[in-house]
């Protein structure tokens, strides 16, 4: 049936890539999952529809789901990240592995919000059952030889830890009311929200100094000094620590020089932790790794593992990267006697060859001409013996 | 581009004026941008920075997207367009209130604590440029009201029986009185916003922490 107009388009935050846009998004991606794999990582996939109730258990949540129904009437989701569906698998299939685990996965995301690409090509990593520091470091160390193995300019990595507000909000026994409201000013990084809660409520100077500092604790390790004075509560000794030893083992790693640390990336109460980061890029708006420790995760799904990992939008480095050049075919081959053409064309191929075959009979000069406007460097003309 | 050059979006209008003024106390050169112009972007000479002009509304997707590093702009509009961003310092101009106004002959029954009874007005439509704090507002009070999105006027929409009532910004009045509304119940206060986006505040972090330290000392 002739398409109708809506027929000829595609939704909104969809994109089509074309030869060049799609060899270069598969060459960034293999470089990537091939350094996972140095660092025995083994990739693993996901369906791409997951039932809702995974993905997103919070019913009464604003989620950017795009979603649909089974014929049983279950709401299903196509999945908007990996973690979670990796944490779901692992718990159903995987529940006398070997721990640690080590995964990592690369493949299509989508989330049904306003930004530019609904659908993007994520590479990640999930190193699960340890609560080891090192475990973080590892992963650190990981998203960083990736972005150096993929040539990426200037990036900067910042290291900090969900676990302090939350932890002070425990130690100090906030109100509810009060908890919910930090924990919404921090969801949205809104300083003056925080500020206005904080010295508008009855807190312990201690705590109300700690808190409206915190956000702006960021450079290299004088920032963990600064915390020192607080650590007589323990959830915040319990990340310094963990932050001092991660850094340490950065610097082993040989990476420690991309790294800040930074108290200020507030990212609300999600399943994060402990320590978290983000990989930034000037000039792209939004990070382009994101990850952290996400303890909670597991023991929502019944298991009792430590686990940690990020996820690199590889959309956002195409969108970086320097123009590339598609590999073309090596020869041509061009001939009166299709048999003879196509009998020069699998030797051709079976020796290694990239080879283009004309399709009917071609005149010389126009087979001079198709070679030259498709990049192919050699012609190979089948005479008829 | 240097590392820490930064593009900064301001309102047009009455609130440019404002953020000049407070950007030049803070130290950036200001002087070659003119109010009025049709020019919408102005290079500061030796303060590695240039000013976009953008309508207010926009200003959270510029900055949203990274396309400005920062932005000054009206907490209502921060509430409404609801974007991802950083709220750094109020800066205490640009005071408003966002009202629910309605036609001065059909104002509902006042009750014992001197407030107006909203219960009437449920299932009734509500004319705003700001449906988000509209609906954001109602849900909160257990009321149904439709909001009507309009892009200007509002005052006009309950003359003509558009809509029951209007949700606006106010900041004296005036506007209400000489159109014969009157203000039946305060959704909230705004006041402006330094925003920034939350990679370039990372990214930028002394300079734009730095020019918010300023900032936060200059409007105390």
């Amino acid at each position: 049936m002739e398409r109708s107009s809506l027929g000829l388009k595609i939704p909104e935050g969809m994109i089509d890539l074309l030869p060049a846009e799609l060899a270069q998004l598969e060459e960034l991606e293999g470089k990537a999952i091939s350094v996972c794999k140095n660092w025995s990582y083994q990739k693993v996939a996901t369906p791409g529809l997951e039932y809702r109730a995974c993905v997103e258990p919070d019913a009464d949540k604003d989620d950017h789901l795009y979603k649909f129904f089974d014929k049983n009437g279950h709401i299903l989701a196509l999945r908007p990240e990996f973690t979670t569906p990796i944490a779901r698998m692992v718990a159903t299939r995987q529940k006398g592995g070997q721990f640690p685990l080590r995964f990592c996965y690369s493949g299509d995301v989508y989330r049904n919000d306003s930004a530019r690409y609904r659908e993007f090509r994520q590479v990640g990593v999930e190193l699960i059952g340890s609560n080891n520091d090192i475990a973080d470091a590892e992963v650190i160390a990981l998203a960083i030889e990736i972005m150096k193995t993929l040539a990426i300019k200037n990036f900067q990595l910042n290291l900090g830890h969900n676990g302090i507000f939350s932890g002070l909000a425990e130690e100090m026994k906030f109100e509810t009311k009060v908890r919910e409201e930090l924990e919404d000013g921090i969801a949205r990084k809104d300083m003056v929200k925080l500020e206005k809660i904080i010295s508008s409520n009855d807190l312990p100077e201690s705590a109300k100094e700690l808190l409206l500092s915190l956000p702006y604790l960021t450079g290299k390790e004088e920032v963990l000094d600064k915390l020192q004075n607080w650590t007589h509560i323990k959830p915040i000794r319990k990340a310094v620590e963990s932050l001092r030893t991660i850094y340490l083992y950065l610097k082993e790693f040989g990476v420690q020089d991309y790294v800040s640390l930074d108290l200020g990336i507030l990212r609300g109460f999600s399943y994060y932790t402990g320590a978290i980061f983000e990989g930034y890029l000037p000039g792209i708006g939004v990070p382009l790794i994101e990850g952290g420790r996400y303890d909670g995760l597991y023991a929502d799904f019944g298991m009792n593992h430590g686990a940690t990992g990020f996820a690199v939008n590889l959309g956002f480095i195409l969108e970086k990267a320097a123009d590339f050049e598609l590999d073309m075919a090596d020869v041509l081959v061009y001939g009166q006697s299709p048999g003879a053409v196509i009998k020069r064309c699998r030797e051709l191929r079976k020796s290694g060859k990239k080879v283009e075959m004309a399709l009917g009979f071609l005149a010389d000069t126009d087979a001079r001409n198709m070679a030259s406007s498709r990049g192919i460097a050699l012609l190979e003309k089948i005479e008829i013996t | 581009m240097p590392k820490n050059y930064l593009t900064i979006a301001l309102p047009k209008g009455k609130l440019l004026t404002d953020s000049v003024a407070l950007l030049t106390e803070a130290g950036l050169d200001c002087r070659s941008v003119e109010n009025d112009s049709r020019k919408l972007l102005f290079d500061l000479p030796g303060s590695e920075a240039r000013i976009i002009i953008c309508r207010p509304t926009d200003i959270p997707t510029y900055v949203e997207q990274g396309a400005a590093d920062i932005g000054f702009v009206g907490k209502d509009t921060v509430i409404e367009q609801n974007k991802d961003v950083a709220e750094l310092v109020d800066l205490k101009f640009g005071y408003c209130r966002f009202v629910v106004a309605m036609p001065e002959e059909s104002l509902p029954q006042k009750l014992p604590d001197g407030l107006y009874d909203l219960s009437v007005l449920n299932h009734k439509r509500a004319a705003t440029k700001f449906p988000r704090v509209a609906q954001l507002f109602f849900n909160e009070h257990g009321m149904q009201v439709t909001p009507i999105k309009l892009h200007g006027n509002i005052e006009l929409a309950p003359r003509v029986g558009l809509a029951e009532m209007i949700v606006d910004i106010v900041s004296t009045g005036k506007t209400l009185r000489e159109n014969k509304l009157a203000e039946v119940a305060q959704i909230l206060e705004a006041t402006s916003r330094m925003i920034a986006n939350r990679v370039s505040y990372r990214v930028k972090y002394e300079r734009i922490q730095g020019l918010a330290e300023k900032i936060r000392v200059l409007v105390q």
